[in-house]
């Protein structure tokens, strides 16, 4: 509770970049780059001195730690409210960090109306961080719906052909999604009878909500969190949306953005909601199947390179689902881990696909071929970030898809086995992609690109760096996700 | 009687006769002063209605029959006047929403010609109705509101002498409004021989909670109370009486039309509060349409989530389909009433007060976002909304103004509309009418469609409008010289613009001691 207001800082540190910027000369784009940089790179030295500080922390009520409240509404018990556990904390760092990379890979890559681009970039920075630190469900909300802007426009305006479409689509798809959220929301509120919005304390006192509101309750979150997540048959907005948009909004939509959607069941719907959790387990495990053997089924189809990482994303998020639905403390902590994995393995699937449609101009993937010989330090990397993708052990997304399988094995082999199979399919395609796309003849009209630059290799380098640690010492994250996730087993009645 | 109790009443009556009078001895070109003089009227109005608030009206939440706290009020010449919190509240909207549309309609007036006297004269005593409707309990009195604010507006929606559709506007808002007028008459006639008097108050002892239509209780007030449902239907344009708004909002000077929008409405809405608020709020506690059939109160609590759930879904899908921005924002007005239905239909101290916190958040989006395409006609830009192509480069600062009232008008955060709806949200699901709550949900989304229509124009759409279509100032473009020559530039209309963008963002940031004042105004109904 103690002193400086670093959770404040992190979330409207951007706000003011956006501010900022909005204040520069429109035709002054080099500072106005680096004015971007400077206030993405604020959240990000801040949430790193977090990390270092973080054992030392005690941690406030409800184990939050660097909590900030104060009073908003009083009479509707709607509070400004901040805090960060171990379950947000790392999605923090990565909204930190992938926001900081898309910003510096949009110096190059944007090359129109640079100063509303970084300005838009910074407030859905904004937006995110609040989604994951708010501790009040307006709060929180209100964070939610802001995310849905900036995004609208940073589509719509940057992406490709069929820009306005996907940007209507992403738009109009999540405000279904969310408003349905926000009167389950209200439904917590008037049927816990705590009159206030605290996330914490309704959660503490959902207990006394009849078995079958908790249902419905937890239905309309489903709803809201299941669209941004995306999960099947709620994705049809993702690959548009990732398709059309530029390259480092699709880093941050994959990064961040679908995490949104997970962490809603991870802080709200399965610690409010244990009962009407475990009573769609079934369900939602089957539509994790669905997503991890459909989004894979249908990414080996693609003939864009960058929408089959899209249904990869699809595919990868089904592990969450089955984690969550397995939950045990493994499963959990998978779970958890693969939000992260996750992020900074499609972040940079994304980078790349990017990178090599800067040179080439195309993302047919029948169009490309020995890509390592006329690029191969990108070459190289993109093998590496495939190799990460298909969940090669000693890389981090391994480690996730491992501990939710062994989790969601005692509770039921059925479904390691069909997930199993998914993976043999997401491994398949993504052999496939490299074969097509860097192996084989190298296409003349392609010779003498300029390989990745120095600033590529910068954006590159943290990310890659941590997909190897949290694959080797997959501790480095676990410290954080193994107390949430045994306490969200006992709230689930030790499954 | 204390005539303080009137002093803003009298204030804007001699305001309207003093601009009349000051119409006639000033030169034509000098006649703008009229404008100013009408702003000087409604901003001491404003002064003497915080007077009032703060020396008449006790604040000193006395707790009601509910529990709720109320603010005792004022009433003087047997009911017909009073000054409480609803009163004192609403007629400060009505002033404020009164002196923006003066300052969107000083340039207007002079560069379409209209006769401008006569503009801000009927516009004073349009607003001088709004406020008696707000201010009375008395039905004789209210209806004497509602006549006065209906014949200014009638003539106001024809000022454009030479332009044929604000003729036709006229002449439908005329006869629809006299029809409604009739039904109201006809309906506070009922309700006087029903219960023996014209005092709203007396409703509540005179049996209607308990009667059934055709039956026992009291079936002439509850018959009268049906018919003044659809007099006010019109006069909210509630559908299915909403035939006349959109050709009316066309037609009619935009300045005049964005009064329309919020400003008799709003009114409206106070009246259908007073009258209807404490019948339908007994028979929601009497367990109203539990008690085998529909009785008495269950009847317009039924009819109201019905007109409420119509009108949001009609006004939506029709506005989707429009060309016209005035026509689509007169759509959009209609699902904003039907949105505002919803709080009668919960009929909880709580669906009241979102009621009254709606109206404020309301009439600040919607005159910001006719302000923005005043200012752009102002400058020659045509109300196609074709004609708002490239606006985000041509105009950055009105297409930005624009995005915002479009976004609180969908509801979302931290803008006024969001807190509009979130309380409305609120009182529906608190009265287990959840799925009236998932009814105005589907609806945004649905409204997405059409602001979303504009907004595309201006920020993703090509530049295709035609030259003369520029906007100028900030592009240094041409300006076409039709816009130029009478009219430098709209310092006024900006003003107003600001003042309403800065009320949608301080409405919501001020949530709580708004929402404090509108559950007070709403308790003391």
């Amino acid at each position: 509770m103690s002193g400086f207001p670093f959770l404040t800082l992190v979330v409207f540190a951007p706000l003011l970049g956006t501010l900022a910027l909005l204040m520069f000369p429109k035709a002054r784009v080099e500072s106005i780059r680096w004015a971007a940089a400077i206030f993405s790179a604020v959240p990000l030295v801040l949430t790193l001195v977090m990390w270092v500080l973080w054992g030392r922390t005690p941690a406030g009520a409800f184990g939050m730690k660097f909590a900030e409240s104060f009073s908003w509404i009083p009479s509707l018990g709607i509070s400004y409210s901040l805090g960060t556990d171990g379950i947000s904390f790392p999605l923090v760092v990565l909204t930190a960090l992938m926001t900081f990379v898309a910003v510096v890979a949009g110096w190059k890559m944007i090359a129109t109306k640079e100063r509303a681009f970084f300005a838009l970039l910074l407030l859905l920075e904004t937006g995110m961080m609040g989604v994951f630190l708010s501790l009040d469900y307006i709060l929180f909300y209100v964070f939610w719906e802001i995310v849905l802007v900036p995004m609208y426009f940073l589509i719509g305006i940057w992406g490709g052909p069929r820009r306005e479409y996907a940007a209507l689509k992403f738009f109009i798809y999540t405000l279904v999604g969310s408003v349905i959220m926000l009167i389950g929301i209200l439904a917590l509120y008037f049927l816990s009878g705590t009159g206030t919005f605290n996330i914490m304390e309704i959660a503490q006192a959902a207990g006394s909500i009849p078995v079958a509101a908790g249902r419905w309750i937890f239905v309309a979150l489903f709803l809201g969190f299941a669209v941004k997540v995306p999960v099947f048959p709620f994705h049809t907005w993702l690959p548009d949306a990732h398709v059309e948009a530029p390259t480092p909004i699709s880093v941050v939509l994959a990064a961040v953005l679908l995490k949104m959607g997970t962490y809603g069941f991870f802080r709200v719907s399965y610690p409010t909601l244990p009962g009407a959790a475990k009573y769609f387990a079934v369900a939602i495990a089957a539509l994790g199947l669905i997503n991890i053997i459909y989004g894979a089924l249908t990414a080996m189809a693609q003939k864009d390179l960058k929408k089959l990482v899209a249904y990869s994303s699809i595919s990868h998020m089904g592990f969450v689902l089955l984690g969550l639905a397995a939950g045990t403390q493994l499963a959990l902590s998978g779970a958890l881990f693969m939000n992260i994995s996750h992020g900074l393995i499609s972040g940079m699937l994304f980078l790349l696909v990017g990178a090599v449609y800067d040179r080439t101009h195309t993302r047919d993937i029948a169009k490309l071929s020995g890509v390592y010989v006329t690029l191969p330090v990108i070459a190289t990397i993109l093998a590496f970030s495939l190799f990460a993708n298909l969940g090669l052990p000693g890389l981090a997304g391994f480690v996730a898809e491992f501990f939710v399988l062994a989790g969601t094995f005692p509770v039921s082999v059925l479904w390691v086995a069909l997930a199993a199979l998914g993976m043999l399919v997401v491994a398949g395609f993504n052999l496939w992609v490299m074969q097509r796309v860097l192996m084989g003849e190298a296409k003349k009209e392609y010779a003498g690109l300029p390989d990745a630059t120095r600033l590529e290799i910068f954006t590159y380098a943290p990310v890659v760096a941590l997909i190897i640690a949290l694959g080797v010492a997959p501790g480095l994250l676990m410290r954080f996700l193994n107390g949430p996730a045994l306490e969200l087993v006992q709230r689930l009645g030790g499954m | 009687m204390d005539w303080s109790l009137v002093l803003p009443e009298l204030i804007v009556a001699g305001a309207g006769i003093g601009v009349l009078l000051l119409d006639l001895f000033l030169a034509p070109e000098k006649r703008r002063l009229t404008g100013y003089a009408s702003l000087a009227g409604l901003a001491a109005a404003m002064v003497a209605s915080l007077w009032l608030a703060v020396a008449k009206v006790d604040w000193s939440l006395a707790a009601g029959a509910d529990g709720s706290p109320v603010a005792a009020g004022f009433t003087a010449l047997g009911g017909m006047i009073a000054v409480d919190a609803f009163s004192v509240l609403l007629k400060l909207l009505f002033l404020a929403i009164g002196l923006v549309v003066v300052l969107l309609g000083v340039d207007f007036a002079e560069k379409r010609k209209l006769p401008v006297g006569e503009f801000f004269a009927l516009l004073l005593f349009a607003v001088l109705g709004m406020m008696l409707m707000a201010g009375s309990r008395d039905l004789i009195l209210i209806y004497l509101g509602l006549e006065t604010t209906a014949i200014s507006s009638y003539a106001l929606a024809g000022l454009l002498k030479d332009d044929l559709k604000s003729g036709e506007a006229a002449l439908k808002y005329f006869l629809t409004g006299a029809l409604a007028s009739a039904l109201i008459l006809f309906g506070m006639a009922l309700v006087f021989g029903g219960t023996g008097s014209t005092n709203v108050t007396a409703l509540l002892g005179a049996g209607v909670t308990t009667g059934q239509l055709g039956g026992a209780g009291n079936p002439i007030a509850l018959t009268g109370l049906v018919l003044l449902v659809a007099g006010f239907g019109f006069k909210l344009a509630a559908v299915p009486f909403h035939f006349w708004a959109p050709d009316a909002y066309e037609g009619a000077p935009t300045p005049v039309t964005a009064f329309f929008s919020v400003g008799p409405k709003a009114a409206a809405f106070a009246v259908v509060l007073r009258i209807f608020g404490p019948v339908l709020a007994l028979g929601g506690s009497a367990g109203g349409a539990g008690a085998g059939g529909l009785a008495g109160a269950g009847v317009l609590g039924v009819l109201f989530a019905v007109l409420a759930v119509v009108t949001m879904t009609v006004g939506n899908l029709t506005a989707l389909a429009q060309k016209n921005i005035k026509r689509m924002l007169a759509y959009s007005s209609i699902a904003h009433a039907g949105y505002l239905l919803v709080g009668l239909a919960v009929a909880t101290p709580r669906g009241f007060a979102a009621m009254v916190y709606y109206l404020l958040a309301y009439a600040a989006m919607n005159l910001g976002a006719f302000a923005v395409v005043i200012w752009l006609n102002n400058r020659g830009t045509g109300d196609e909304v074709s004609d708002y192509a490239g606006l985000g480069r041509r105009a950055p600062v009105a297409a930005l103004a624009m995005l915002v009232c479009f976004l609180s008008l969908i509801g979302i955060p931290p803008m006024a509309g969001f807190f509009g709806k979130f309380y409305l949200f609120a009182a529906a699901v608190e009265a287990n009418m959840a799925w009236l709550a998932v009814v105005m949900v589907i609806n945004s989304a649905i409204s997405v469609g059409y602001y979303y229509g504009v907004v595309r124009q201006m920020y993703l759409a090509g530049d295709a409008a035609p030259a003369e279509d520029h906007g100028g100032a900030e592009t240094g473009a041409p300006v076409p010289a039709e816009a130029t020559s009478t009219v430098k530039g709209t310092p006024l209309v900006g003003l107003a613009l600001g003042l309403a963008v800065v009320a949608v963002f301080a409405l919501g940031f001020l949530f709580e001691p708004l929402a404090r004042l509108a559950r007070l105004a709403a308790g003391g109904l």
